[in-house]
């Protein structure tokens, strides 16, 4: 009679816990599953590296590992958001639309698992691009939409002071370096295998380049500056963390290319300037200058490997790991010429965008 | 009148400051692109390029069998030059169509798993690593390290077993990727095979 009793109060209490704090149980949730991708899409930039390296390669491999241990993380994040969304008491449909998006995602990222599984045991080794890998892809980029409509609108609910605005680095960043997987393994010739050729043909993949790359990157910085009401400085970090995550994943493992990255790190001052900017002016031309600004730098930003694609199309030359920054620099005048204007175009085409998507996860 | 002035003032030093700004982010912008568009572009493309030196020595067990006896093909090549992103070593066997049974490697300590090419293949050619291509006209098999150190020695040693009277060819060559300088392929001279490239000829006579 008295375990019945606590049986009944600990299972009450702990009903009453879920219900108060189920909104914040959501949030962790959100957090999770854009730390977890974050994870995922730094382990598979690593991974591409090593394989352009030819490393000596195992299952248990440091990237192998890391991008394990993210999905892991973005699978206990989803549970979270699901179990924080059951029991919320108020905006259940405020945060459904993130939970969905997360549910679809996941069941997409851990369904990529055994179909690539069964790929391998029929085809061999796969490429970037192949139905499997396409499928992770995918998974990915939606569970961080997810993440960061949810935590984009928690913040935005409890009129969320500054410093919790630094959350949404965390939940944009994924969003950024998930999509431009997608882009790359739609544009970089990396897929070709003894079964299946899905290198995209040079001259689409070329144009995808060209335009996903630039609109990608001013999308992303444009919905953090939104999303945060405008506050001065997170344009700049999340800039400076891609950065970061590029150079240590596909530069400095590299040793031939080590001394390059003093270039690779000029790439922060577009970012700082664009948030001066916008600091300063808010205009619509200060806008879209500063749209256009970092659509046009974005040959820089995707060094090294965004050279693949066009040294299909404009050189055509062997490039084997050590040669890598010497046809990108070959080639950095040339892409620029040819691509200059429509970065700019797209750059600018992302700030309308940004503010459209901003009222969509904002407004519900 | 002096609220006016004084407002006045602030307001020109705000516009002053704001002109400050946005001279000095224009001026670090215009540095920026030409930082990355023609002084480091120019900077880096002067760095010498790694030139891999491959070489090696072979050895033959025999150079006179009798027909159904094998003989050892011993190579061990090493890179004398920079540090090589692949070192290939490529024997090849003109006299025959097909490998099957006839050829067996020994030893084998190449990072890569060796690579069958077969007749007909379609094989890189003229130092190009795959950008000019031709068909493989006799079969060879490929070994490959990726990447491969300078003065570290690889080790590929083949048992071959002729099935036909007379003269049994064997061509072996090296090459070094990135392919840099004439020195980034071995033998430098000689006799040029199916693919445009240089190689050692090794003999062995079968008698009945």
């Amino acid at each position: 009679m008295i375990i019945d009793t606590m049986t009944i109060l600990t299972s009450k209490s702990s009903e009453t816990f879920l219900k108060t704090k189920s909104e914040i149980i959501f949030l962790i949730g959100s957090i999770l599953t854009s730390l977890g991708i974050l994870l995922v899409t730094v382990g598979g930039s690593w991974d591409i590296t090593n394989h352009l390296l030819s490393k000596p390669e195992t299952f248990f491999s440091p990237p192998h590992a890391l991008m394990y241990f993210g999905v892991t993380v973005t699978l206990i994040g989803v549970v979270l958001s699901f179990v924080g969304w059951k029991n919320l008491q108020k905006f259940k449909n405020s945060y459904f639309l993130s939970l969905k998006i997360k549910l679809i995602g996941i069941g997409l990222l851990t369904g990529a698992g055994p179909f690539d599984f069964i790929w391998h045991s029929y085809f061999g080794l796969d490429g970037l691009l192949s139905p499997p890998h396409f499928t992770l892809i995918t998974g990915m980029f939606l569970c961080s939409v997810g993440g960061m409509i949810g935590i984009s609108r928690y913040l935005k609910f409890h009129n969320s002071k500054s410093i919790s605005k630094y959350l949404l680095i965390l939940a944009v960043i994924p969003v950024w370096l998930s999509a431009s997987g997608i882009i790359s393994s739609l544009s970089l010739p990396f897929s070709s295998t003894d079964f299946f050729q899905f290198n995209p043909e040079p001259t689409f993949a070329f144009i995808v380049a060209s335009l996903a790359y630039p609109f990608l990157i001013s999308l992303s910085l444009f919905l953090i500056f939104r999303l945060s009401h405008y506050q001065f400085g997170l344009m700049s970090i999340l800039g400076g963390l891609f950065l970061l995550i590029y150079s240590t994943t596909a530069i400095i493992p590299n040793f031939a290319m080590f001394d390059t990255v003093q270039f690779y790190s000029l790439n922060l001052i577009p970012f700082v300037i664009a948030d001066v900017f916008l600091k300063l002016n808010r205009s619509k031309l200060s806008l879209f200058f500063t749209g256009g600004l970092i659509g046009s730098v974005f040959y820089m930003v995707y060094y090294p490997y965004v050279m693949y694609t066009y040294n299909e199309i404009l050189l055509g030359k062997l490039v084997s790991p050590s040669l890598i920054y010497f046809v990108y620099f070959e080639l950095i005048q040339t892409v620029l010429l040819y691509t200059l204007i429509p970065s700019i175009i797209m750059g600018i085409l992302a700030v309308v965008i940004s503010a459209k998507l901003t009222k969509k996860i904002l407004i519900n | 009148m002096k609220l006016v002035s004084f407002f006045n003032s602030e307001f020109l030093s705000i516009n002053v400051k704001k002109f400050l700004i946005y001279l000095s982010a224009f001026v670090i912008l215009s540095l920026y692109f030409i930082l990355t568009i023609f002084i480091l572009p120019s900077e880096f493309l002067m760095t010498e390029q790694l030139v891999p030196e491959p070489s090696f020595t072979a050895i033959l067990s025999e150079t006179n069998i009798a027909l159904g006896d094998s003989f050892r093909l011993d190579i061990v090549s090493v890179n004398n030059g920079d540090y090589a992103d692949i070192h290939i070593v490529s024997v090849a066997f003109p006299d025959l169509t097909r490998i099957d049974d006839i050829v067996k490697i020994a030893t084998y300590d190449f990072t890569l798993s060796p690579s069958y090419i077969y007749v007909d293949d379609e094989i890189g050619s003229k130092y190009s690593g795959g950008v000019e291509t031709t068909l493989a006209q006799y079969p060879s098999i490929e070994a490959m390290s990726r990447p491969l150190k300078s003065d570290v020695p690889t080790h590929f040693d083949l048992v071959v077993t002729p099935q036909e009277l007379g003269l049994f060819h064997i061509y072996v060559k090296s090459i070094g990727i990135p392919h840099t300088s004439d020195l980034s392929h071995y033998p430098y001279s000689g006799i040029l095979d199916h693919q445009n490239e240089y190689v050692s000829v090794y003999s062995v006579i079968v008698n009945p």
